[in-house]
Formats: C-alpha cells, structure tokens, sequence
C-alpha cells in the first residue's frame, strides 16, 4: 500500500460540530408515552438521545449507551427492555429514521403501565459545523491527523452526517473508496456501530486499529 | 486570561472558544441584570465578561435600577414563579412596568445583542429595537403561579430565543427557541482552586470543627428549599452507625424574613448536639467554602426544591461524593451510583451517609469521576462557549 500516494487528489477536508441543545416540548412518563414522542421527535432529539452519548461528557451508565435505555432502567425499572435497546444497531446505513423505527417496534411490543419515577424530556440539538483547518491528501496524512484531530471531528465524519441523513455512508470510507479505490477497508470502517459507543477516544482507538491492520 | 484555562479543560477547547468569538468581532453585546454582587448570576458575569472582552468580543454589563417597592415586587415574581404560588396583583404588575419604563431610558438598549437575565429585566424588551434580544432564565419556570407567568411570558414571547438550565425546566407555551445551558462554576475562583492544606486546617480550627473526625457539609441558605432539618435529621440517624461531625454552612439572608424563622428552628432541631456546627458566614465567605468543601468526606445537598444547585459542582470539582436532593439540577450533576447518590427521603440521605463514611475508597472513585463530569459539562469555558454559540444561531451566522 502507498501511503504517500495522492489518489485521485481529493483532499479529505477535517470538519467538527458542536451540538447546542433545545428544548423539544416532548416528555414522558411511561413506556406509552415514550413511543409517542420517538415517532414525534425530530431526527436531531433521535440522534442526541442514541448517539451524542458517544461524548464522554454526555454521562449515561457504561453498561446503557443511550439515553433511552437509561431511563427506561433507571426510571421504569424495566431492565430487560433496557438492554434490547441499549444493543440497538446503528450501523450503516442507518439514519436517524430507520434507528427511530426500531426504537418504536421495540419499545411498543413490550406491554407496561409502569410510571416512571421521573419524567423522560426529549431534548433536540442542532449541529454547528466548523472547519478545523486540517487536511488530508495521502493516507499517510489521514492516519496521522484522524490520531490528533478533535474528536469532535471525528465524531461528525463517522456518526453524525450519517446519521442525519446528510451522507449515506460515513466520510472516511467513502473518501477512502473514491479517493483510492479501498473498498475493503472502506467496508470494514462500515461495519463498525457506533451505538455501543461510550467514548469517543475509544471510537477513534478502533478507527485506527482497523486502519493500521490494513494499512501498515 | 482564556489560555489559563488550557491546562483544565485542553487547547483544543480553548482553539474552538476563540475561533467561535472571531465570528463574533465586530458585534456588540450588553448583559443586564439586577444585581452587581452577590448571588449565583452576578458570579457567574463577574467572572464571564472579562472573559469575553478577552476575547476581543465588544462586551458590556449593566445593571437595573430599582426601589425597595420594585425588588419587593421582583422577589415576589421569583418565588411565585419557582413555587407555583403567590398573590400578585395587578398593582405589582403596575411597579413592575413602571421600573421597566425607568430603566429603558437609562440602560442602552442598542447593543446589537442584549442579553437579558431573569425576569427582573425581562420587560425591557418591550423598548427594543431591530436587534438581537436573548433572554437568559436562571431559575425553574416549569410550575409558575399562573398570573405571574401570564403576565411575564407576554415578555418573553417577544425575545428572539432564550436559556433556560435544565430540560425539564422548558416551556410548551412559548414558540420561540428554548436553549439548555447549564450554569458553571469557575476552577480558577477563589472558592474552587486548589488550596492548601494548611489553610483548610486553619479554617477548620478557627471554627473549632475537629480534623480527626469525618466531615459532612451542607453549604445552603437556611431555606426550606435546601431541608436544613432533614439534613440535621439524616446526620443523626448516621451517628447512630459512624462517629462523624456536621458542618451547615449558610450566610445571613437580610432580604429573606423567613431565613431567620427556618434558621430558629434548626437551632431548636439541633438541640445543643455538639458534632454539629452552625456556621453563618458573610457572603464572599469564598476560601471557607472551598476549605470546608475540601475538608468533608461527603458533601450534601439535599434539596427538596433546587434551581440548578451548583454546590454540587463546586464540590465534585474537589473530588467529593455528593448525596443530593432529587430536583432541579442536582440530577444532571450528581449521577446515582457514578458521582454520588440521588435521595427523596431523610432514610435515603442517612443510607448513603453511612456507606460513603463507612467505604471511603468507593467515595473516592466517585469524586474522581464528578470531577471529571464537571471537567466536562459545568466549567466556566462550556458555559461561555455555549452563550457564543447561541448568539451565533441568534443572529443567522455560521461558523
């Protein structure tokens, strides 16, 4: 593999976003309810309840990756229900919409009454990209700057668009592919989920061990 | 200034501060609230304006004027709108709009953006003009008394967006955006730096607290909001399992009659035990929190009733447990079981007392992880690059 080759000479341009929360208007208090808002929130509430706990300082339990999970575990006391949704997939190529879809299925199969001894409110988020400056044109410039970029970076190219429906595949596969023509790793970038995800460090760990197993 | 608090929170947090208030040069933004000094809004802008214009951001701060009539009034507005009760008249309504009308000729009101705190300056907006006005609420607006909020969302619904702390402190009334930004507390203070622990022992003996015996503090006003004597109530079930010491640490409330009523009935409550320990100190009382806070094995903060509680921060920023009232903002700081305990009961607050004095190397792992939690969510730096953020979105502009 030439890590100092230019491809087809697409540089990878390093994009973040920071996520400011809104306030939704959505709440819950039983399981009910809970299904009602998923079909109700907008695909930004989707996404920051499933997804931004990938962000160490988006706190859920280390066993719970979402939100939903959490409270339906810790609020309803449901924990059998929490963990089918803690493993829900959100891999490619999911959108906010299909994972909502899945939520609902689950969550409206399973048949309680119980309220809740607080209430779920949905919050919304809306992404605010920036350009970090940085760029890529050889892998051998991608590996190093995916190692230093923001996380924040690395989140928004490999989560986020996706997830949004901005992209249908995350940035670094599909630059690989069209840049190099590296379906293979490309593939196997794609096949990672970052549902289960609780740290973003630990995210961009595994980024690079399936890029160095390939790579180096 | 911003670059020292690199070594915290990282450059790169710092890099994006500064990138996001380059897109801000050139605009102009005033803050207004009631107060100069004292209380949580007045410390969080004496530290966060200078910080701005730090940042070459063209940044005022002015404050209201008022009488007695008019604060007695405020007041009044606060408590109604966080307790759901009150009896306000349309006199007070009256007091409330004239002052409004006082202050619109003399707080400038052409800054491009005007950020406006609490509901005591909220009716300004009614003098806007073709500007930016953001409304920044740093109290609970999910219960108000009915003609209180009647009477200031016809306000509110004017502004262009506003803040409000919590999620569940949103309003389904209101169309305009409603942004979450948690409160802060600043690790460069003189209530959370480090501090020696020489100086935690002179403080401790100067109050004549005991150093060998473990510490429990509560740093509230005597306010039946903070359950002073369900604290007191919750040590002494404790005392029957761990010989330990309470420290209750409040100011004197000279614009709050009923402070003095509650403060009376917790000296009745502790009974002349002499393990706990009344303390009244002024206010800007900073290195004695700090001390104090670094000295105990536990902080409490059990609320029944809470706004955001950042004693909770300033204590987990120290590495301490916190068991804390279920309420308000406590829940987004203290996470149960990760960095402290949630409680609803005296028993609760005594259960966990217990164990966190009887296991303190499990109390330890959770003050590491609240400090890291606060490293993370309730520092001074994410609080000022939120507001950036939002006047960005405010005003149309993108990164």
């Amino acid at each position: 593999m030439d890590l100092y080759s230019y491809g087809k000479g697409i540089p990878f341009v390093f994009q973040g976003a920071y996520y400011p929360k809104k306030y939704s208007k959505l709440k819950a208090t039983n399981l009910a309810q809970l299904a009602d808002g998923i079909t109700k929130a907008d695909k930004y509430s989707i996404f920051y309840h499933m997804f931004h706990p990938i962000f160490t300082s988006h706190l859920v339990a280390e066993d719970l990756p979402n939100d939903f999970a959490v409270w339906i575990d810790q609020a309803l006391g449901l924990r059998e229900l929490a963990e089918k949704v803690a493993d829900l997939s959100g891999a490619e190529p999911k959108t906010a919409e299909d994972v909502r879809k899945d939520l609902f299925n689950t969550i409206n199969s399973y048949k309680s009454v119980r309220e809740g001894l607080r209430e779920f409110v949905f919050v919304s988020c809306y992404p605010i990209v920036y350009d970090t400056g940085k760029r890529a044109s050889t892998l051998a410039e991608f590996l190093d700057t995916l190692a230093t970029v923001d996380s924040r970076s690395v989140v928004w190219h490999f989560v986020s668009k996706r997830i949004l429906g901005m992209s249908s595949k995350n940035d670094f596969s599909m630059w690989l592919e069209e840049n190099f023509g590296l379906k293979d790793i490309s593939y196997k970038l794609s096949s990672i989920d970052p549902q289960t995800y609780t740290n973003e460090e630990k995210l961009r760990e595994d980024l690079i061990k399936n890029l160095e197993e390939e790579l180096l | 200034m911003i670059e020292k608090y690199a070594s915290i929170v990282g450059e790169q947090e710092i890099d994006g501060i500064v990138k996001i208030a380059e897109k801000l040069k050139g605009i102009s933004i005033l803050n207004v609230n009631s107060t100069k000094a004292g209380g949580g809004v007045a410390e969080i802008l004496n530290r966060m304006v200078p910080l701005m214009k730090d940042l070459g951001i063209n940044v005022d701060w002015k404050v209201i004027r008022g009488d007695s009539e008019f604060f007695n009034v405020t007041k009044a507005f606060h408590n109604s709108l966080q307790n759901g009760a009150g009896n306000l008249t349309d006199e007070h309504f009256k007091i409330y709009d004239k002052w409004q009308e006082i202050n619109s000729t003399e707080v400038p009101l052409d800054y491009d953006v005007m950020f406006i705190h609490d509901p005591q300056p909220a009716g300004l907006v009614k003098y806007r003009k073709n500007n930016t006005w953001i409304w920044r609420c740093h109290i609970d607006i999910s219960n108000p008394y009915p003609p209180t909020w009647k009477f200031l969302s016809q306000y509110v619904s004017q502004y262009k967006s506003m803040i409000i702390s919590v999620p569940s402190f949103g309003r389904d009334d209101l169309e305009i955006p409603q942004f979450i930004i948690p409160p802060s507390i600043d690790p460069l203070s003189v209530k959370n730096s480090q501090i020696h622990d020489v100086t935690v022992r002179r403080v401790l003996k100067k109050y004549d607290i005991k150093e060998d015996k473990p510490i429990i503090t509560q740093v509230s006003r005597f306010d039946r909001a903070k359950d002073p004597i369900g604290v007191i109530k919750a040590f002494k079930l404790t005392r029957n399992h761990v010989d330990s010491q309470l420290v209750y640490v409040g100011s004197p409330a000279s614009d709050d009659p009923e402070g003095e009523i509650v403060y009376n009935e917790v000296v009745k409550e502790v009974d002349g035990e002499k393990d706990i320990h009344l303390l009244m100190l002024p206010p800007g009382s900073d290195l004695e929190i700090n001390a104090f806070q670094r000295a105990s094995s536990l902080v409490m903060q059990k609320s029944i009733k809470e706004g955001f509680g950042l004693t909770v921060s300033e204590a987990l920023w120290k590495e301490r447990p916190v068991i804390g009232g279920n309420t308000g903002g406590i829940p987004l700081q203290v996470i149960h079981g990760v960095t402290g305990y949630l409680v609803d009961s005296i028993e609760g607050a005594s259960h966990y007392m217990t164990f966190l004095l009887k296991n303190k190397d499990y109390g330890s792992l959770l003050g590491s992880r609240g400090k890291e939690h606060v490293r993370q969510n309730f520092l001074i730096t994410r609080e000022l690059r939120d507001y950036l953020l939002t006047v960005l979105y405010s005003m149309g502009k993108s990164l």
